[in-house]
């Protein structure tokens, strides 16, 4: 077990695609040991082919992009966990970020800040990641690391600060000049594993000069010991350093590193900074919801010795079964113990715990607060809690939204049904908010999310992970109807046709729950002396709620209704089950156009965000969508419109917006709330609904 | 029934009654108060009023984020509507609001008279303009005479009137405190929020022209900032 918390870092690497995240991680396990040979990204026969991530792990029989990889630096442990950089909000995503306790934020020394730094960095701070930057391809014809920190400032607003200037860019890229150390570093050897420090080149001294007070000014505002050394002249090198990670740990500071990963320089001082700026996990405050007590928020000190509190943050489907990437927060998590499921209450014994590596798994015995591992065959969904079950916690909310979109999806080739199968399975264990199901109607396989792209996202998986490729239908908004005033019923159930007969009577009311209820019904039976006998009451209920089931306006699920039974009446030989249960279904039918039903419509919270220049072209799309603006944030030349919009309108957002605003402005999207469709939209699903009805007869 | 319930209890009527007719197209408002006593409540009741005769209303804000402007409408909504007890379908009127009202958020220090005619403009250009815009969390003592006089001017091209709101150390507020006597000229009516006996006082310091004002009193619901029902 790792002791010393002080010790671990759980990192994440972002990136843009192309910006190099590949080869610096690769380069990252190369210094740290824990792979014994540098292989290139690019195809070897030169021709410039781009490998990915899983054909070069393939060809490498490696992982370096595993939900988390374990390795060591100057006596520290760094857990490396992938970070998916997939636009939208996604449970998977959320997960990620927040097992991590820093990230390095790689940006390309030519492109610089590109449109997806934006979407990741927001993330992180959505997520309060303290970050470090690494310009990456200072060897690339164009790169300049100044204009990149210039942008680092200006677009993404961060205080970044170059601990670090280039010796030479371009073909002429040799190294970094250290400007706390104030020594030229430059990297020797075959691989760059040989680190030389030397005297700063007389040309660069001028310059490093100025950038070393650019620095200390910057980073004396994080103590102000380091101000008075400044003024005393006796600035040493752990005074700049202790500054440097207090602005870093409080976000208010972003140290910016530089070098080619590809030309291995620069990679083993980004490592050092790692250790020395982000955060341990003890400099890191987590908070769990106490489910004994409506999910108050509550905080998890990283103790070892208190009682466990884990929350499985991935699962993956390996070679020997389900593999389960587990952050331990609280306590300990030791190979033969016991540990609960605070969703399903289900108590496993953990068999194996193990720690993956980029080219091995260990076994290890047990694993503290802070503390990132592998549990093998614990049946569970990712995002499940596990304790001692001696508290009742969970790392994140027990409530899952219903999805709010669906398509159907269908294999092209009749032989990948058993893929589809196996990842539907997978995909539903592993985000609650995705749901699967076969239509009883249709017959064809209907996948439910909580957007186009989300849906967009596993469709995708399904052909990259699982080798199956599906045509996919019309997305289909999740309606509901409800009813919006009271309306009273009495209905008798009778049937007579030889043999014994069906009686059955009920009366009562139903009206709407009262708004922000959030229950989708509520049932009362308020029925006095007997009216109706006790054993049908649960017909009667069950009546009722199969009504809901499918709407009477659209076809959609009834939600919102109270339904109170007041009065009713039996017959000794002719009531049953059977004739109560279709009683109650008949008072509903009964009923339910004089509590005038109305189509309510799932309502997405948008957020756009871009340079200021696009905010009227963005305003626009929103108001062509029947959307509400809430407001427009205006700050250093950018501009976030927040706003709500009808999910069905939503549909193919992304290329209309990307084309009203020259592709810079982005979207993200979250399910909101369900609200009364207007009327000329009322108007027209009904009219479908009836076409669609006509058809099927 | 609800509307109009609403606006009979306005704040505003002392000004529309007592005074010339409110603040007018063109001119600036303020609304001084010491910490915590309610200007953001009043300059959110003054939105309210213009919202709920179906007129649109910019927000601008300084220092809080949307969603807390938004939240701050919403409870004084609710407030409204629990309290007035009537019974219009209020979810409706509540989506009509939001349509209505446009909030931009801005750092203190970026906001001026260009960003203000520019934020008109772009208003204007998306749907109906608004005639009243309301900003909260500017520091107004920081500001000099000439740039407000900027301000009016938008206003003035805008065909809107501007309140915004001040913070004055202490909750008694005798006259106008002497950081803002310079500015004086710059807005066509003033007014004081101080906290009374189970009610907030509402007193014109400054009416157009008037000599005076001594009788432009009034007292308000402290949860509401509603007049008192007398």
């Amino acid at each position: 077990m790792i002791n010393e918390l002080a010790k671990i870092r759980n990192i994440g690497i972002s990136a843009h695609i192309d910006s190099g995240k590949t080869t610096l991680t690769e380069r990252i396990l190369f210094y740290t040991k824990r792979i014994h040979k540098i292989s290139e990204v690019k195809g070897k026969d030169g021709a410039g082919a781009t490998m990915d991530f899983m054909d070069l792990e393939r060809e490498r029989g490696i992982t370096i992009q595993s939900a988390a990889t374990h390795t060591t630096w100057d006596e520290h442990f760094i857990n490396i966990i992938d970070t998916p950089g997939h636009v939208d909000f996604t449970i998977e995503v959320e997960r990620a970020l927040r097992v991590l306790d820093g990230a390095i934020l790689v940006l390309c020394g030519v492109a610089g800040v590109q449109s997806q730094s934006l979407t990741v960095d927001r993330q992180m701070r959505r997520y309060k990641v303290p970050r470090l930057a690494f310009i990456n391809k200072l060897d690339r014809s164009g790169a300049n690391p100044y204009r990149v920190t210039q942008q680092l400032r200006e677009k993404l607003a961060h205080n970044a600060v170059m601990m670090q200037i280039p010796i030479g860019v371009e073909a002429k890229h040799e190294g970094v000049i250290d400007l706390i150390t104030m020594e030229a570093v430059t990297f020797g050897g075959d691989q760059g594993e040989a680190i030389q420090r030397g005297p700063i080149p007389p040309e660069l001294q001028d310059e490093a000069a100025v950038a070393r007070e650019t620095m200390l000014d910057a980073v004396s505002m994080y103590s102000d010991e380091l101000t008075e050394a400044i003024l005393e002249e006796r600035v040493t090198e752990e005074l700049i350093h202790e500054a440097v990670r207090r602005g870093t740990l409080s976000r208010a500071l972003t140290p910016v590193f530089m070098g080619s990963a590809y030309k291995n320089k620069g990679v083993q001082l980004l490592l050092d900074a790692v250790i020395r700026y982000l955060p341990s996990p003890l400099d890191v405050e987590n908070t769990a919801v106490d489910l004994s007590a409506d999910e108050a928020p509550i905080v998890l000190p990283s103790d070892p010795n208190k009682p466990l509190v884990a929350l499985a943050f991935k699962l993956e489907e390996g070679r020997y079964g389900q593999l389960t990437y587990t952050r331990v927060y609280q306590g300990t998590l030791a190979k033969g113990g016991n540990i609960e499921n605070s969703r399903t209450n289900r108590r496993h014994k953990v068999g194996r715990l193990v720690r993956m590596h980029a080219d091995s798994m260990e076994d290890i015995e047990s694993a503290g607060a802070g503390d990132i591992v592998a549990l093998f065959g614990i049946d569970c969904a990712s995002g499940d809690t596990f304790t001692d079950g001696t508290i009742d916690v969970a790392m994140s909310s027990m409530h899952v939204p219903d999805p709010v979109v669906s398509i159907a999806i269908k294999a092209k080739d009749a032989k990948a049904q058993d893929n589809l199968a196996k990842a539907l399975g997978r995909f539903v264990r592993e985000d609650p908010t995705f749901r699967s199901h076969v239509d009883p109607e249709s017959n064809e396989t209907v996948i439910s999310g909580m957007g186009e792209l989300h849906l967009d996202v596993y469709v995708e998986r399904m052909k990259r992970e699982y080798n199956v490729e599906v045509q996919t239908g019309a997305p289909q908004v999740a309606y509901r109807e409800t009813i919006s005033q009271r309306a009273d019923y009495s209905y008798v159930h009778k049937k007579q046709t030889g043999g014994s007969g069906q009686y059955a009577k009920v009366a009562g009311y139903i009206e709407p729950l009262p708004e922000g209820d959030g229950r989708i019904w509520e049932f009362s039976n308020e029925v006095r002396g007997g009216a109706i006998p006790t054993e049908f009451m649960g017909a009667v209920e069950k009546g009722f709620a199969s009504a809901l089931v499918k709407g009477r306006l659209i076809g959609f699920p009834t939600i919102g209704v109270k339904v109170v039974v007041n009065d009713g009446q039996s017959h000794a030989v002719d009531s049953s089950e059977m004739a109560f249960i279709s009683a109650a279904r008949g008072a509903f039918r009964s009923c339910y156009s004089a509590a005038r039903p109305i189509i309510l419509e799932p309502v997405m919270k948008l957020a756009v965000e871009g340079p200021a220049e696009f905010q009227g072209a963005a305003l626009k799309t929103i108001m062509q969508r029947r959307g509400t603006v809430i407001g427009t944030t205006e700050e250093a030349g950018f501009c976030r419109v927040e706003a709500e919009v009808p999910l069905a309108e939503m549909f193919g957002y992304a290329t209309d917006l990307r084309s009203q605003t020259q592709g810079k402005a982005e979207f993200t999207m979250e399910f909101a709330r369900y609200l009364p469709c207007p009327n000329e939209v009322t108007k027209e699903l009904l009219e479908k609904y009836a076409d669609r009805r006509k058809d099927e007869e | 029934m609800y509307r109009r319930f609403l606006n009979a209890r306005s704040p505003l009527r002392l000004l529309e009654k007592g005074l010339h007719g409110g603040l007018g197209s063109g001119n600036l408002g303020l609304v001084i108060a010491g910490p915590g006593v309610g200007k953001t409540s009043f300059l959110v009741g003054v939105a309210l009023d213009e919202l709920m005769r179906n007129k649109p209303v910019l927000h601008v804000t300084l220092g809080h984020n949307v969603q807390h402007v938004r939240d701050y409408y919403n409870t004084v909504f609710e407030e409204l509507a629990h309290t007035t007890q009537l019974d219009e379908n209020h979810v409706a009127a509540r989506a009509e609001m939001d349509r209505l009202r446009r909030i931009r958020a801005y750092p203190q220090s970026s906001f001026d008279a260009k960003r203000l005619r520019e934020a008109l403009a772009l208003e204007a250009e998306l749907g109906p303009r608004p005639e009243l815009v309301v900003v909260d969390g500017l520091d107004v003592a920081q500001r000099t005479a000439a740039e407000l006089e900027e301000w009016a001017s938008a206003a003035r091209d805008a065909h809107a009137e501007v309140w915004m709101g001040a913070s004055v150390a202490g909750e008694r507020i005798a006259s106008l405190p002497a950081e803002l006597r310079p500015l004086e000229g710059s807005f066509s009516v003033i007014l004081a929020l101080e906290p009374g006996d189970g009610s907030v006082a509402l007193r014109a310091l400054k009416d157009h022209d008037s000599r005076d004002v001594s009788a432009l009193h009034v007292a308000l619901d402290p949860k509401t900032l509603l007049l008192v029902r007398s």
